[in-house]
């Protein structure tokens, strides 16, 4: 079996624990309890301290 | 978020939540309720005809109740997966019986009224907790008047009125009569840092509040922002210029007192009575609109889900983590990131999820000899 592991949360940090240890090569279940990823992030508009858009 | 839900490795469960967690020593199966959206996730192209027809009404939760949705209805425009979801306790033919609207109009065929909920179950070798945060709701501090002053907001409230994709499509009008607010009031340390509720300093408040008043000025160059303060906690990369920045060159104010009381006149202006320690003063402030900095909060559910995981809380039900090897929960296998295992913003959230993956990493080469 492929090594596995389940991430719970699809915001930032569930996503960010996601791509990476998908680029090592394990299997990834990212669980979110809304209808969609994206988390609270998702939900600002700019981010400090650059102003930057969230997503 | 687009790069999770392309990458061939991630598989997203959605609208899902954890229901156990059996086994030990890098074997464990993990037990998920997928919920039933009433929507096939594979059929389903989003394309909205099904909300333009529905006649089911409910509070939008991700514009913080500040509008109305569909029964029917897209999470946020650019989740993923884009697909819609039906919410069974405002849908008409789920509270009354009759209507499948929905179903008449989606040319794909992609609603499912028989669709139930199911629990599966998926051999997992570890687990990363990062179920992030929920706000407080500021309505028993009833000296903020929240819930009762219309123009008294949160500031993920205020998040969605400036965001060009909310509610107001980014104008700052105001939720008493719609007015543009030009004079605004932010109040720091709302739950947090206070005994009574949140002991713990949210981290995020001071910095998130200045950006705040930032943004209201680009929206308008003529507005005023006034932000209330106990101490400024700008505390990381860039923020102390990122303060100087926005008194000198957007002029927000600042001023240092905690809000005692909040008012309002016969417009709704809400009038904030504060203790300017500066000058050893009492003074009111009239303004157009308030946003409360509320404390930040673990998920809602976090701490019955560390009960359900095995992993033990601090008294605010954040993750408590090992001081050694930060992202180790108190049982082996099951690790912890961002704002669960306590306040952290963004970038913090980043490198603490990078470190969670590689602690995951590291514990199945050990355990599973990969």
């Amino acid at each position: 079996m492929e090594p596995r592991a389940a991430v719970i949360g699809g915001g930032i940090g569930g996503i960010q624990a996601a791509l990476d240890l998908a680029e090592m090569g394990i299997e990834v279940l990212l669980v979110e309890k809304q209808p969609s990823i994206g988390g609270v992030m998702a939900q600002l508009d700019k981010t400090f301290p650059t102003n930057d858009c969230s997503i | 978020m687009l790069d999770a839900g392309r990458h061939p490795k991630i598989r997203i469960l959605a609208y899902s939540e954890v229901e156990g967690l059996k086994g030990r020593d890098g074997n464990f199966e993990i037990k998920i309720r997928r919920k039933a959206r009433y929507v096939k996730e594979d059929v389903c192209n989003a394309c909205g005809m099904c909300v333009t027809k529905c006649p089911g009404r409910a509070l939008d939760a991700f514009d913080m109740g500040l509008r109305k949705r569909t029964a029917i209805y897209l999470y946020f425009s650019q989740g993923i997966p884009a697909v819609m979801t039906i919410d069974p306790e405002h849908c008409i033919y789920f509270t009354k019986g009759r209507c499948r609207t929905c179903e008449k109009v989606c040319d794909k065929g992609a609603i499912d009224f028989e669709m139930k909920a199911r629990v599966e179950t998926y051999p997992v070798n570890a687990v990363i907790l990062a179920t992030g945060l929920d706000i407080l709701d500021p309505s028993h501090l009833t000296h903020y008047g929240y819930g009762k002053l219309k123009n008294v907001i949160t500031g993920l409230q205020y998040e969605r009125l400036i965001n060009a994709t909310g509610p107001t499509g980014g104008h700052l009008e105001r939720p008493s009569d719609g007015k543009l607010a030009k004079k605004v009031a932010y109040v720091q340390c709302v739950g947090s840092r206070d005994l009574n509720n949140c002991a713990y300093c949210s981290s995020v408040c001071c910095m998130y509040s200045i950006k705040d008043a930032m943004l209201a000025r680009e929206h308008d160059p003529e507005s005023d922002s006034y932000i209330f303060h106990t101490d400024l906690r700008n505390v990381g990369k860039w923020f102390q210029k990122y303060e100087k920045r926005a008194r000198e060159e957007y002029g927000v104010n600042f001023i240092r007192g905690r809000v005692a009381q909040i008012e309002e006149d016969e417009e709704c202006n809400p009038i904030v009575w504060y203790e300017d320690t500066r000058l050893q003063e009492v003074k009111a402030l009239k303004v157009e609109m308030v946003v409360l900095a509320t404390a930040a909060t673990p998920a809602k559910g976090a701490r019955g889900l560390a009960r359900l995981l095995g992993v033990r809380t601090d008294p605010y039900g954040f993750i408590q983590t090992k001081p050694d090897e930060p992202a180790d929960t108190s049982r082996p296998g099951i690790f912890a990131c961002g704002f669960c295992k306590g306040p952290c913003d963004i970038p913090e959230a980043v490198s603490q999820a990078s470190a969670a993956a590689e602690r995951v990493a590291a514990f199945i080469s050990q355990t599973a000899g990969v």
